[in-house]
């Protein structure tokens, strides 16, 4: 089960800031929902792992994560994650290309991810593949956005570190699922999926 | 009372062939007392579960069992690796190819078996099963058949890697597995070359699963005192599995006891021996106490058993008033990972050369190319008789295409290439001989009950104000009752059917049967058929089936076999009973056998009225008085090889309307007249009939296995895979009409799998059919409302 | 894990059970107290062969926990029957040839016994849908609904 995504999320600060943030790996890892970075192992191989509880289930994805380039010229990062699940029945790819630009005054986080799921996971959830990884980076460019900002001293600051703070550890079930259904919802009757 | 209505009173009471007899079965049904596999319960019994692979294709670098064997109440764990000494990793196919029992060294499909827990009970070996760590290095895909034999595709076979002659011929690339063909291509080509009208369409048969409400299961029980092995098990083929298993563990085949208890609906998937059952077994003999393995519904629809997935181009040559002048027919089968085909054993596309169906082709010619993908092993006869459904599908869908080029009605262009009933028997161009069948006369019955000159009026009309009706019309010829042993066989074992009938000394009898009843109320019809043959009422006959050691040997239940084959040796037997019983009356009644006449249930002196004798005193006699030099006793057994298969044939009609809003096709009519020659209990056949069309219904319109190009089989849920319900399923109407099979001692022909044989292509048909003035000739199925949704879009529908 | 100790009623008969709080209802009732009309088909709630009757309410026990059924009166297939004889259903099926295989027969005759008991004297339409939650792959439904309404109309004699 392979699902594409395209998404362009406006950053609060600038493309300088935004660009900084992209290659703090830990930090960008933080933003992902449920997951986390456990283990560095070299300059561009990580150790990580994801965790999602969707209804009654829980998916724990233990990985690799390796930073295929990093261009500074094109602010451009470019990452593989790798992972299984911890019961080995399920399995799942994610390349991920992120870049920042300026456009119009705005800075812009944009993103190109292919997400390959193979296992129980894709027999059982294929049907909802595209909404749960168009939520997930979702949730991610805000969590980014939120980052970015939080970078600054002002109200704005403030206000992103504290929903930094309350973000939750692990993909949370009951809004996730929601926005899952909502989005899957919306994509029923022709309208486009909210980014 | 006249003699008249005394013979009525007494033909009535016997309950024989012929009457709407209440099923035998149904009291332990009823009350919940049935007794499948999983409701066995022995003492010690522990249970396995499978470690299954997460990826469709993946070498296995390790596997660690140690958190698993820690676990309290876990028993064993094995892996091919411990298979290995016993030689028991692999196993034969039907097919003549192999499978692995527990994947060696490599996963071929995703959900195949890596390992079996064995536990105290079910919810410790889904723990353990958890625990069990595999380590797999993926290896890329392959999905798609038709990128099987191209030149870069990935190996999926090494086992097989420079073996280039397979079973059943010499293999052109690693991942092809035969061709097969029949006919004559040469002349075939010939008339397409100078043909003044040729249609070809390109059809996929799509990958199903034949989905019975029980899954698989078994419990293997080994008494290490005596040696001696019994297997309860959901098998259609209990004697078959007998036998392999003693080939298989070298027990002696008189030490293997294999019992098929009630079993929950069969369809198909009960014909294959499976992993699950091999490691039952291995597991019981290795720690001596009862194991028992049952699948999970994903279990089930992921591994044991998918049917079809045949992509298909159908050709016909005609003349232009649509007269068949030749056929041409190519499929590339796709077989999964391993061939476990279940075909009589010289016919890797089965009885797919019945694919000239109802008409009188002079020509024709078929290529079958087999190639391994990875996807999971089967191909089996849902319910039908070895890709009968495939032959009737692309023949009745090619049909049509044929009419909709020349602008004749699809009723027309069937009627004038029908076998006329005046050819019977007629020897098909692809090497059938169809024992007998008016089709003229049933498809104008068919026509005159429907209006169908009115239903195309109201269409018409329909299209003017832009709505969409459809109208679809199939004239199906199964071939059933496999089969004559001279092609006929299972692993070398001819596929004849047994009956063994006992009289006992009062006139209450038991048979026994070859054969195994999954639903079709065997307990009941085999009885009608013996009291019928011998004037004993069906109530007092007991029949028995299922148990390999007090049942006579045969080789099953699938491909409508039971009626022709077993019901003909039933037939037989009882004649033998008889002939004997006409001897012990001459001699009580001191005439000759020649001055007898049989009536309903007793030989009379011809001429002398009251001279006679009742088969229960003759039964009485057969213990006490028979004639000087008779042994005692009024038994026999019959191995019944059929001369010939059975023809049972149809003709349905459906009536669609779909939604232009949303693609949802509402059934408004399904009529469906059937002949299956001579009919032992029309209520059991009307039942039958039913199912059938329902599972038709079920495959035309909604059943499907996805996979996605990692290989994931999307959708191995009931969630997700169609099983109609209450709602969706429409109101079946039926018909018949009556032609005895020449051959068959009853002229009986089968019938349980003519509905859904024939129903599907009905369906296609009438879907296509509201579409076909938009110049649609022929659709995929299954018609989903949001597949025709996209057709609509795709036409401009609006 | 801790077993806890459970008490129900089955068929009017008390019954005292230890299971593990993840037990589903259906093993203890097949397994522990040996009433194997009760049938596994899915294990997802969709195909009803597993259906019985709790407090008056028709339930899939394959996902529901024993547990849950404490001090609940519980009615398998097993029963229907009672001193008198079959349940009008159990007959109405025999009668109207509504099962084959007869595996899902347990749950469809529970569910047709407490759907006329909701709805005794239904139109097709709404047996159809009152009975949707089975599933029945050998008999095409047809008879089903045909012993459905025969049983209602001998309800309705009775």
């Amino acid at each position: 089960m392979q699902v594409d995504l395209d998404k362009t999320f406006e950053l609060p600060g600038s493309g300088n800031q935004g660009w900084t943030f992209l290659q703090d790996i830990r930090g960008v890892a933080s933003c992902m929902p449920g997951a986390e970075i456990t283990e560095q192992v070299d300059d561009s191989n990580y150790k990580g792992s994801v965790k999602a509880k969707i209804g009654p289930a829980t998916m724990a994805f233990a990985g690799n994560i390796e930073i295929r380039s990093m261009d500074l010229d094109k602010r451009e990062l470019q990452m593989v994650g790798k992972g299984q699940d911890s019961k080995g029945t399920s399995s799942a790819t994610m390349d991920l290309t992120a870049w920042v630009v300026e456009e119009e005054g705005k800075a812009l986080l944009r993103g190109k991810a292919s997400v390959t799921v193979t296992g129980k996971a894709a027999s059982l959830g294929g049907r909802m593949m595209t909404q749960v990884a168009d939520q997930i980076l979702n949730q991610f460019g805000k969590n980014f956005c939120n980052n970015v900002a939080a970078m600054g001293e002002d109200e704005v600051a403030e206000q992103a570190r504290e929903e930094l703070a309350e973000q939750p550890a692990e993909l949370n079930g009951f809004a996730f699922a929601w926005s899952v259904f909502t989005g899957w919802l919306r994509s029923l009757f022709g309208g486009k999926a909210s980014n | 009372m006249t003699e008249q209505m005394d013979k009525e009173t007494r033909e009535a009471a016997l309950e024989g062939m012929g009457c709407s007899r209440k099923r035998k079965e149904d009291a332990r049904f009823i009350q919940g007392k049935g007794r499948y596999t999983d409701d066995i319960q022995m003492a010690g019994m522990l249970f396995a579960d499978m470690v299954r692979s997460p990826y469709a294709h993946a070498r296995i670098k390790s596997i660690n069992k140690e958190k698993a064997l820690a676990l309290p109440g876990v028993h064993a764990v094995l892996t091919a690796d411990d298979l290995k000494p016993l030689n028991l990793h692999w196993m034969p196919t039907l097919a003549g190819d192999v499978q692995a029992v527990l994947a060696d060294e490599k996963v071929h499909f995703q959900y195949q078996e890596v390992a079996v827990v064995v536990a105290d009970d079910r919810y410790i070996a889904a723990d353990a099963v958890d625990l069990v760590e595999v380590e797999y290095e993926e290896l890329p895909v392959l999905v798609d058949a038709h990128k099987a034999m191209d030149a870069d595709a990935p190996v999926l076979r090494e086992d097989l890697v420079g073996k280039m002659q397979g079973a059943h011929s010499e293999r052109k690339h690693d991942n092809h597995i035969f061709n097969w063909q029949a006919g004559e291509k040469e002349a075939t080509d010939r008339v397409f070359d100078n043909a003044e009208v040729v249609v070809s369409q390109d059809m996929y048969y799509h990958r199903v699963h034949p989905c019975p409400l029980e899954t698989c299961g078994c419990v293997a029980s080994f008494d290490k005192v005596n040696g001696h092995l019994t297997v309860y098990l959901t098998s259609q083929a209990p004697h078959v599995v007998r036998t392999v298993v003693s080939m298989l563990s070298g027990l002696p085949e008189s030490k293997v006891r294999v019992v098929s208890p009630d079993i929950g609906g069969g369809f198909g998937n009960k014909v294959g021996i499976y992993p699950g059952y091999v490691t039952a077994i291995v597991a019981s003999i290795v720690l001596g106490v009862p194991v028992k393995w049952v699948e999970d519904r994903m279990e089930n629809i992921s591994t044991t058993a998918f049917a079809r997935d045949y992509h298909m181009t159908g050709e016909i040559a005609a003349d232009k008033d649509g007269i068949i002048k030749a056929l041409r027919v190519n499929v590339l089968a796709d077989h999964g990972a391993f061939d476990a085909c279940a075909d009589p054993s010289k016919f890797p596309a089965g009885l797919m050369h019945i694919c000239t169906g109802s008409y009188d082709v002079p020509v024709a010619h078929l290529n079958v190319d087999g190639v391994y993908t990875n996807k999971a092993p089967g191909g089996v006869a849902y319910r039908c008789s070895f890709r009968v459904t495939e032959a009737v599908y692309v023949i009745e869908r090619t049909m049509d295409v044929l009419a909709q080029k020349l602008g004749i009605d699809k009723a027309e262009i069937r009627r004038r290439n029908f076998i006329k009933s005046e050819q019977m028997p007629y020897k098909t161009c692809l090497g059938w001989e169809i024992d007998s069948g008016q089709y003229h006369m049933s498809l104008q019955k068919v026509l005159d009950a429907v209006d169908y000159d009115g239903l195309r009026r109201e269409q018409e009309e329909k299209r003017a104000k832009g709505e969409l009706m459809g109208i679809g019309l199939v004239t199906f010829t199964e071939i059933v009752g496999a089969g004559p042993s001279r092609n006929c066989d299972i692993l070398g074992i001819g596929m004849f059917d047994s009956a063994e009938i006992r009289v006992h000394p009062t006139g209450s009898a038991i048979a026994r049967m070859g054969t195994i009843t999954q639903g079709q109320g065997h307990q009941t019809t085999y009885a009608q058929i013996i009291a019928t043959e011998l004037g004993l009422p069906s109530e007092e006959i007991q029949i028995e089936e299922g148990d390999t050691d007090t049942a006579p040997y045969g080789l099953g239940t699938y491909g409508s076999r039971s009626t022709p084959v077993a019901g003909a040796a039933t037939a037989v037997a009882a004649r033998k009973i008889k002939a004997k019983a006409q001897k012990i009356a001459a001699h009580l009644l001191e005439v000759s056998e020649d001055d007898l006449e049989w009536e309903v249930d007793r030989f009379k002196v011809k001429g002398n009225p009251g001279q006679e004798k009742t088969m229960k005193e003759i039964a009485w006699a057969a213990y006490n008085n028979v004639p000087e030099g008779m042994e005692p006793g009024l038994e026999a057994v019959d191995y019944y090889d059929p001369p010939n298969f059975t023809y049972p044939y149809g003709i349905y009609l459906c009536v669609v309307d779909i939604d232009k809003a949303t693609g949802e096709t509402s059934v408004r009519r399904f009529y469906a007249l059937d002949d299956c020659g001579t009919r032992i209990n029309p209520m059991i056949i009307d039942g039958q009939i039913h199912g059938g069309l329902n599972e038709g219904f079920a495959v035309a319109m909604g059943q499907e296995l996805p996979y996605d190009e990692q290989g994931n089989l999307l959708g191995n849920t009931l969630m997700d895979y169609f099983l109609p319900t209450f709602v969706e399923t429409p109101k079946w109407e039926t018909d018949f009409t009556v032609t005895p099979s020449p051959h068959h001692p009853i002229g009986a022909k089968g019938v349980a799998e003519s509905p859904h044989v024939g129903s599907i292509p009905t369906f296609t048909s009438a879907i296509v059919d509201a579409f076909a003035h938009l110049g649609v000739t022929h659709l995929d199925m299954p018609h989903t409302a949001p597949r025709l949704w996209k057709t609509m879009q795709e036409l401009g529908v609006k | 894990m801790a077993k806890q100790a459970v008490s129900f009623k089955v068929n009017g008969k008390q019954v005292d059970v230890l299971v593990d709080p993840r037990e589903l209802l259906v093993h203890t009732l097949r397994e522990k107290l040996q009433l194997t009309g009760t049938h596994i088909g899915c294990e997802s709630t969709h195909c009803g062969v597993c259906t019985v009757d709790i407090n008056g309410e028709s339930i899939k026990s394959c996902t529901f926990l024993t547990v849950q059924a404490e001090g609940a009166e519980v009615t398998t297939v097993e029963g229907l029957a009672s001193a008198d004889g079959l349940h009008i259903v159990q007959q109405a099926f025999v009668e109207e040839h509504g099962l084959q295989c007869g595996f899902c027969t347990p749950g469809m005759l529970v569910r047709a016994a407490s759907f006329l008991k909701e709805n005794p004297n239904p139109t097709e339409e709404e047996i159809r849908w009152g009975m949707s939650g089975n599933l029945c792959r050998c008999t095409g439904y047809q008879n089903i609904i045909k012993a459905v309404q025969t049983a209602a109309r001998k309800m309705q004699e009775a």
